[in-house]
């Protein structure tokens, strides 16, 4: 009985196998070789919000080289790393797909799916190391793509809010208490915070503590293995958030980060903790919204002398392995690290170019911008500490949230996170 | 619906039902009964407040959304559905779902069905295992399946084919379907089977024109219970679909979720019109099921 | 769906001539298993001998034995995060054993009983599920805002203000909102398939026993309840499967993390989050592990269940 089920399968499996020869063949026939006559690239990203945007910019690629079509095509954040990776190791994957930075692009380099691009793409020494190490093989060191944004770090302020109640943007710590405390006594909510959803936890430490555990230098000593998390200086950051709860939503855990937007958006916040990308956002919610941003001043005992805004590499474009159209992908890449390019990510897409000499019209982008130029840090977690797991961002973010909870403190919190991330991190790599 | 050999006690009969339930009705106006009727509509209340809440906020704008995340659609704005019918491809993407749907539910129905038969009017060891089998493709967690299948269908060639999800979706199909079914086939009277066997019917011939019949509700629920995760499914088809026209409902409507904000309004527009199909089936089933158990089956 | 009302004198052993021989079985049977073979046997053994296996990415490293199983029980955030999210699991099986199936029954019995507007009330009960997994975490948390939501609003309007919680935020209740929109989901599920099998058991039982003077409590527990046995093991079975495989409502309401600090994490997202979110290059060796276990405990519980519910089944009849 059971030969006979295996022999059926068989048979079965054999008629499908034939059958799928006759079945309709997948995409709509971009599968030339490179010979010269057009070519169309496909391109992948994570940016459905961006789709518009980039059929423009595209465009303009479009026109200086012809006999290239570009194809862009944007899939749900959420998912994306599953469809890329099934889509590079299918034979029916991208040419130019957009790729995570630091961490998570560890395993599509390690399984051979990309192509390294040193020596193929010009311009890249251009780019702020720290910004390039987002598109770098750990292992091997090499580049495998080009980055094509930077985010920044600051606090951003409602200016209608903030002139309603006379305040000025604070240069001191006492300053920026005191605002908080203004701000409160106004019944304004002086910072929106969305701690339900764990990912903007470690922005907002960031925010308010880089510069008091040291930014890049505590960076260095970490990585080299003179210190860990567990350093006072980096416990003390980690106080500052307990410190500032008083100035968050009463039960900031169950705000969510989408209701954290609204709250600065619709004016029942003053101030908003984070990145560069809510810029775009708030433009788009509420267009007549006067905001701006500033880096939270020194606290005291802060190790560095100024303040900074924490920075990452958001996003980097590769070429993949298996693309039959090599010669096209690299002419787009050459031309993705441009400043032409650079600022067209700032004018169509509203985001920081990782090129440099880039203006941005829009004068937020452009204060933010010239803080982040005067004060810069890595957003540590995010930048040195996702190549295994756990990640270290999830962990610390888990940890404020029992913070906030009252389950932990700043000590307990520090040495959950040295304990996650010892768990494959090894200091002087 | 015939329900034609009745061994047992008196038939309950469609005619004889509906009368008595209301006399009962009408002559025990009870503290519980109204008790009974009060907690019913309440929970129906709760019950649809999403849904409602849903559809109110498809008919503002995304922007009034971030203003005041509850304020009503007043007046009612409809452009989000204008742009999510475009946005989203509606025309082709309704109709991939439609046929991926369909065909995958007939097929999955039809081949559960059969195999839920022979479970439950087999003695032999072998279809117990079978069937333990077929429920521990219950156990298999989706996304735990999809590199395998992914690899499959691409060596196949068959990635970016509607056919391969149809065969996926039949396949995930067949655990749950055959499970409840053969429940319900267990307990048809195995006299029924005896007397048509009697009038000379085989096997086939049983199932068809004995079993079948009597199971009606329980195949409307399982054709429900189907349907509905089918057209719903957005991640098969995005890891398996990679030719744009060939696109279900639900993929075209991720293009509306962006990393770092969210397109509610067409969000919902869109969600509204890809949710009033499973509604139209839904009481079509319903009624199948209501009329299944008033019209007197299986005695 | 009835059972006659003398089941004891018939036995089921006569039986020869109608059971289906193996041969036939065999032919209804082979549709469904080719389709569940090449669609689901295949991937699903596949994907648990991954669990065997190191990994870099999505190329296949050596045969290592048990060693991503080690790993699940000795290393963080493994060795933490499974026995919280096992919990978890358990906990959603016990709540909508309590809340869905106990008020699936309920209304199914109500429904029975009252008649009128029958259609109606099963179409309002089972529309939730008709709601895209996409948006119900997005609509349950605008709902439960402590900031925006209108259940808050509701009950400070009432004069319940202790009871206005962030209830999304804080790990004690976070959970049981978990249980709530599961059940919220899912008890058309019940509701339709037991009343599909109250609609089964003959009136004239009912009718027999309130003339013996029975009260309506008794008449459900004795004449009512056993009958209903199969589909209360069948709904029981499908629940607990559920609720161990839990995933898009946790994840719709949580995040991958289980937010708040955890308290929302299940077995399933702890491998979405291994096999999608993490940057070891072996998430797909730890992922199948984790996989591979959950699987076993569901196929042992639910094959145990199954055995104890035909043995109850054949006892009653």
């Amino acid at each position: 009985m059971r030969r006979r089920i295996l022999t059926t399968t068989a048979l079965v499996a054999g008629s499908v196998l034939a059958l799928s020869a006759c079945a309709p063949s997948a995409s709509s026939g971009d599968t030339e070789a490179e010979s010269g006559d057009d070519v169309t690239l496909t391109v992948w990203s994570w940016r459905t919000e961006d789709v518009e945007a980039y059929n423009a910019i595209f465009d303009v690629f479009e026109e200086a080289h012809p006999g290239i079509t570009v194809e862009f095509e944007a899939f749900q954040n959420t998912e994306y790393n599953q469809i890329l990776t099934t889509g590079l190791a299918g034979s029916d994957g991208p040419d130019v797909p957009m790729v995570r930075a630091y961490g998570q692009l560890q395993p599509n380099i390690e399984a051979g799916q990309l192509e390294p691009i040193d020596g193929e793409v010009e311009g890249l020494d251009e780019i702020a190391e720290s910004v390039l190490a987002g598109a770098k093989g750990k292992a091997d060191g090499k580049t495998y793509a080009v980055p094509l944004a930077t985010q920044t770090l600051q606090m951003f302020y409602n200016k209608a809010i903030f002139e309603e109640q006379g305040l000025e943007v604070p240069t001191t710590w006492d300053e920026f208490i005191e605002v908080n405390e203004a701000l409160l006594s106004a019944g304004v909510t002086p910072m929106a915070l969305g701690a339900k959803d764990d990912w903007i936890l470690p922005i907002f430490a960031d925010i308010v503590g880089s510069a008091r555990y040291g930014g890049s230098e505590f960076e260095q000593k970490v990585l080299a293995g003179e210190t860990d998390f567990t350093d006072p200086d980096y416990v003390a950051s980690l106080e500052i958030i307990s410190e500032l709860q008083p100035y968050l939503t009463p039960d900031v855990v169950g705000v969510g980060y989408t209701d954290s937007q609204i709250q600065f958006t619709s004016g029942q916040a003053a101030q908003f903790p984070g990145g560069s990308f809510e810029i775009a956002t708030f433009r788009n919610q509420a267009p007549d919204l006067e905001f701006g941003s500033y880096q939270v001043p020194l606290p005291e005992g802060a190790v560095l002398d100024a303040p900074v805004s924490p920075a990452y590499a958001d996003g980097n474009f590769a070429v993949n392995a298996k693309s039959e159209n090599k010669e096209a992908a690299f002419e787009l890449l050459n031309w993705l690290a441009t400043a032409e390019f650079g600022q067209l990510v700032a004018d169509e897409l509203n985001q920081f170019s990782a090129i440099p000499g880039v203006t941005y019209s829009d004068e937020v982008m452009q204060e933010a911008w010239d803080n982040y130029e005067q004060g810069q840090a890595p957003y540590l977690l995010l930048v040195d500490f996702r190549y295994g797991e756990p990640l270290g961002t999830a962990v610390l973010g888990t940890e404020i949230q029992r913070m906030f909870l009252g389950e932990t403190d700043a000590a307990g919190a520090a040495a959950t996170l040295q304990t996650g991330i010892s768990q494959w991190f090894t200091p002087g790599q | 619906m015939t329900a034609t050999l009745t061994p047992t006690a008196g038939p309950r009969g469609s005619a004889s039902t509906p009368p008595d339930a209301h006399r009962r009705r009408r002559q025990r106006p009870t503290v519980g009964g109204f008790a009974a009727s009060t907690f019913l509509w309440l929970y129906a209340a709760i019950s649809i407040a999403p849904l409602l809440l849903m559809v109110s906020n498809s008919l503002r704008t995304t922007q009034d959304m971030a203003q005041n995340p509850l304020g009503l659609p007043l007046p009612p704005d409809f452009t989000s559905y204008q742009k999510a019918w475009v946005t989203a491809s509606f025309e082709t993407y309704f109709f991939n779902s439609i046929f991926v749907t369909v065909a995958s539910v007939v097929l999955s129905t039809a081949v559960s069905l059969l195999a839920a038969y022979a479970f439950a009017r087999t003695r032999s060891k072998m279809f117990t295992s079978l069937e333990g089998l077929f429920l521990s493709g219950l156990m298999l967690p989706v996304y735990l399946a999809i590199l395998p299948l992914f690899f499959l269908l691409d060596s196949l060639g068959m990635i970016s084919n509607l056919w391969s999800l149809i065969l996926v979706y039949a396949a995930l199909g067949i655990p749950f379907s055959t499970f409840v079914l053969a429940a319900f086939f267990r307990q048809l009277p195995i006299e029924l089977d005896e007397a048509a066997r009697l009038d000379g019917a085989g096997p086939f011939q049983t199932f068809w024109r004995v079993h079948l019949p009597l199971v009606k509700p329980a195949i409307a629920t399982v054709i429900v219970f189907r349907f509905v995760p089918v057209w719903n499914d957005f991640f098969y088809p995005l890891i398996l679909i990679r030719d744009r026209d060939s696109y279900t409902l639900p993929v075209g409507i991720t293009r509306f979720f962006g990393e770092y904000q969210t397109d509610w309004a067409t969000l919902f527009a869109g969600l509204t019109l890809a949710t009033i199909p499973l509604v139209v089936l839904f009481l079509i089933a319903t009624k199948q099921i209501v009329s299944g158990l008033t019209a007197g089956m299986s005695k | 769906m009835s059972v006659i009302a003398v089941p004891k004198v018939r036995s089921k052993r006569v039986t020869t001539g109608v059971t289906l021989s193996r041969r036939t079985g065999m032919v209804f049977v082979l549709p469904a298993l080719i389709l569940f073979a090449v669609f689901i046997a295949y991937p699903l053994f596949t994907a648990l001998s991954y669990s065997f296996f190191s990994w870099t990415g999505i190329v296949r490293g050596e045969f290592v034995w048990f060693e991503n199983y080690v790993t699940l029980f000795t290393k963080l955030p493994y060795s933490t995060d499974i026995p919280n999210a096992f919990l978890h699991n358990i906990l959603l099986f016990v709540g909508a054993m309590v809340f869905q199936n106990t008020i699936g029954l309920g209304l199914a019995t109500l429904l029975h009983r009252v008649g009128r507007f029958k259609q109606f009330f099963q179409t309002m009960y089972t529309l939730p599920y008709l709601v895209s997994p996409l948006v119900i975490g997005y609509l349950w948390s605008l709902m439960l805002s402590p900031l925006f939501g209108p259940v808050n609003a509701v009950l400070r309007a009432v004069g319940l203000d202790e009871l206005a919680q962030p209830w999304l935020g804080n790990p004690q209740t976070a959970i049981w909102v978990v249980v709530i929109v599961t059940a919220w989901q899912w008890i058309g599920f019940p509701v339709l398939l037991y009343g599909a099998a109250l609609g089964g058991i003959p009136q004239e039982l009912d009718e027999a026993a309130s003339l013996d003077g029975a009260s309506a409590w008794q008449r459900f527990r004795s004449v009512t309840l056993p009958l209903m046995v199969p589909a209360i093991g069948t709904v029981s079975v499908l629940t607990f499967i559920g609720a161990m495989e839990a995933f898009p409502i946790p994840y719709a309401l949580g995040g991958s993390q289980g937010n708040p600090a955890g308290a929302t994490d299940v077995l399933s997202l702890l491998f979405y989050r291994t096999a999608f979110e993490s940057g070891a290059s072996n998430a797909i060796g730890t992922s199948s592990a984790i996989a591979t276990l959950l699987f076993a405990f569901i196929f042992g519980v639910a094959v145990l269940f199954t055995v104890m519910l035909r043995r109850a089944e054949r006892n009653l009849t």
